[in-house]
């Protein structure tokens, strides 16, 4: 049996650093905390009244990943043309092949989409817009 | 933690319509796909397979059932699947067992099901080993 081997990258920890000093923060008393498991969540410490949560808009290392994440999942050829308005539904995606791409992106960045948030992903960016805001929740609640 | 997630799992009434089936069978998928970490970690598959061949493969056999409509077949199937999620997470199963049904299975019978020449003898043969 061939055995394969994964390429895994790895999340930049000076990402952070400049989501946390880039223009368009903003300071918030309520933190929207993710749920890990079955309706286990984790409370927010005492540190998230300072945390600082950019705008809606995600890295562009974020939507190269998913954009790498798709491609792979949906077996497209590298030629192949996928900006962050590409729709998935567009790719030849039905919902089970979206439902698998999220899945694959919970694996990637280690973060939990509940349901309600997987609902709305339709194309690259508003992935790669939930995904930057799961992590930042992740990093902020620890 | 899959193993004691799964324990708390109820078997539900049935569904009242198709789109309630529908978001029932992507929930199912969430589930099994959140467990694999847990099956590759107890039947030791890192050398031969990876998560997410093993997502692809259950979400094959997903797809596999596309074409039913009626709500209370799905509900069965989702039955069906549930149990086998609850074995496999449970250990009641042996590592070729896994190997077998999830990371070969499905290239064997891809590749029965393209000869012509095969007989129906050995089709059924090759299908009967992998069910």
């Amino acid at each position: 049996m061939a055995s394969v081997s994964a390429t895994s990258l790895s999340f930049q920890p000076s990402l952070k650093l400049s989501t946390r000093t880039s223009q368009g923060c903003y300071k918030t008393s309520s933190l929207e905390v993710v749920s890990v498991g079955w309706n286990r969540r984790t409370f927010p410490s005492l540190r998230s009244s300072r945390f600082c949560i950019c705008a809606v808009k995600a890295q562009p290392e974020t939507v190269q990943k998913v954009c790498n994440i798709v491609r792979k999942q949906l077996a497209l050829p590298a030629e192949s043309e996928l900006t962050p308005d590409t729709k998935f539904s567009a790719l030849g995606a039905d919902s089970l092949d979206t439902v698998e791409i999220v899945m694959g992106l919970e694996e990637e960045f280690g973060i939990t989409v509940e349901e309600d948030g997987s609902q709305n992903i339709s194309t690259v960016q508003e992935a790669a817009d939930l995904i930057e805001k799961l992590v930042q929740d992740k990093s902020g609640a620890s | 933690m899959a193993n004691a997630a799964l324990r708390n799992v109820k078997v539900l009434p049935n569904s009242a319509n198709m789109e309630e089936a529908r978001h029932r069978v992507f929930e199912f998928f969430r589930t099994a796909c959140r467990s694999l970490p847990s099956v590759m970690e107890i039947y030791n598959l890192y050398d031969v397979v990876s998560v997410s061949e093993l997502r692809s493969s259950v979400a094959s056999q997903i797809r596999n059932n596309i074409h039913v409509t009626d709500p209370k077949v799905i509900d069965m199937l989702l039955f069906k699947g549930m149990e086998e999620l609850k074995n496999v997470v449970d250990h009641s199963k042996q590592r070729h067992h896994i190997i077998g049904q999830y990371v070969v299975g499905r290239q064997v019978q891809d590749s029965a099901t393209k000869d012509p020449d095969t007989s129906t003898f050995l089709k059924n043969f090759y299908n009967t080993n992998y069910f």
